[in-house]
């Protein structure tokens, strides 16, 4: 069936687009893109649920709803993994910055420990 | 082995207040620069390393050893003279004269780091589950077979500064071993291995991490962006 090539190609072209230009503007506009046919998609699905069947027998999907269905599951897929991502990468600004922090105040030991056994003489 | 200020330790510390003192003075009786990361721990552990002679860096709140690894080279990098540096557990697991033996090679032979590992003969005081799981590891990660290593996740590591210059941890957590292999692999800085011992003594085992973080490990490895520098 035609629909089982263009989901696979489809996600796995995605996959590879996405990570390799992730947090870039350019990936994040098309991510928002993206969202946006999703939700043109959703209310022609509600406004002409025939169309969406003519569309889903084009493709060679049995019910509309079924093809409403995958598009939700492809979706919620890239959903789950972008905030994983977006988490991934707010983790290492983070991480960055409380390091700026911590070597700002870095302590050295006290110059008299010459014995090195922690106490001054 | 003479003078060996030119060479730093970097020791990542969490939560470690009843053994790091310690530690870190019987590293010190060789090795005089050393650096301890307090990885926002919740005990004495930043009292304890101010009172054993080694430097304090502490990150204001937790982050994971491969940060705390990253803000000690980041520190150790930046002092004048260093040359060498060495990543060292926290809890008395690594030996100092495991350490001098990687210092050694990496001032007389062509490398530019010198990882640990647990594989060399005698393995049998490993925990089998621990000795099971790291060889599944090895056996699945691509840059760990091509550069023909053997120990997924040794803590023990001696480089010079090339490697340190160039290192850039970007996990935060336990998978910084797989980023740093790769990046050996990516930047073919040349490596070797040293056999060295781990004491695994009641304390360590009982605060090793548990061997479902693999998951974890794997799961960060795999999905991973191009993080800009």
């Amino acid at each position: 069936m035609l629909i089982q090539y263009i989901l696979i190609l489809a996600v796995v072209l995605l996959v590879i687009f996405f990570l390799r230009h992730h947090g870039t503007s350019r990936s994040g506009a098309m991510v928002k893109l993206g969202f946006a046919l999703f939700l043109v998609f959703g209310v022609v699905a509600v406004i002409a649920p025939n169309q969406v069947s003519r569309l889903a027998s084009l493709v060679g999907v049995g019910r509309g709803t079924d093809l409403v269905l995958y598009a939700m599951v492809v979706a919620f897929g890239f959903a789950t993994i972008n905030t994983y991502l977006r988490f991934k990468e707010l983790e290492l600004r983070y991480a960055r910055l409380a390091r700026a922090i911590a070597l700002r105040s870095a302590e050295s030991p006290e110059p008299a420990d010459t014995e090195n056994d922690g106490t001054l003489h | 082995m003479g003078d060996q200020r030119d060479v730093w330790l970097v020791v990542p510390v969490y939560n470690e207040a009843p053994v790091i003192a310690d530690v870190i003075r019987d590293v010190r009786a060789t090795f005089p620069n050393v650096v301890c990361v307090d990885d926002g721990s919740k005990d004495r552990s930043a009292e304890q390393i101010r009172l054993s002679g080694a430097h304090l860096v502490r990150h204001p709140v937790n982050l994971g050893q491969g940060a705390a690894l990253q803000t000690g080279i980041d520190y150790a990098r930046s002092q004048p003279g260093a040359q060498f540096f060495v990543t060292f557990d926290a809890d008395g697991q690594h030996q100092v004269k495991d350490v001098e033996k990687m210092v050694e090679r990496l001032r007389h032979e062509p490398l530019d780091i010198v990882l640990g590992t647990r594989f060399h003969g005698d393995t049998d005081h490993i925990p089998f589950l621990k000795r099971f799981v790291l060889k599944t590891v090895v056996l699945l990660s691509p840059a760990l077979r091509k550069l023909k290593l053997t120990d997924a996740h040794n803590g023990l590591r001696a480089f010079n500064r090339t490697v340190a210059e160039g290192m850039n941890i970007t996990l935060n957590g336990m998978g910084h071993a797989s980023q740093i292999v790769e990046r050996i692999a990516n930047e073919e800085w040349r490596v070797a291995e040293e056999p060295v011992t781990i004491l695994y003594t009641e304390y360590s085992l009982s605060k090793g991490q548990s061997l479902i973080n693999g998951v974890n490990i794997l799961f960060d490895a795999l999905l991973r962006t191009n993080a800009r520098r």
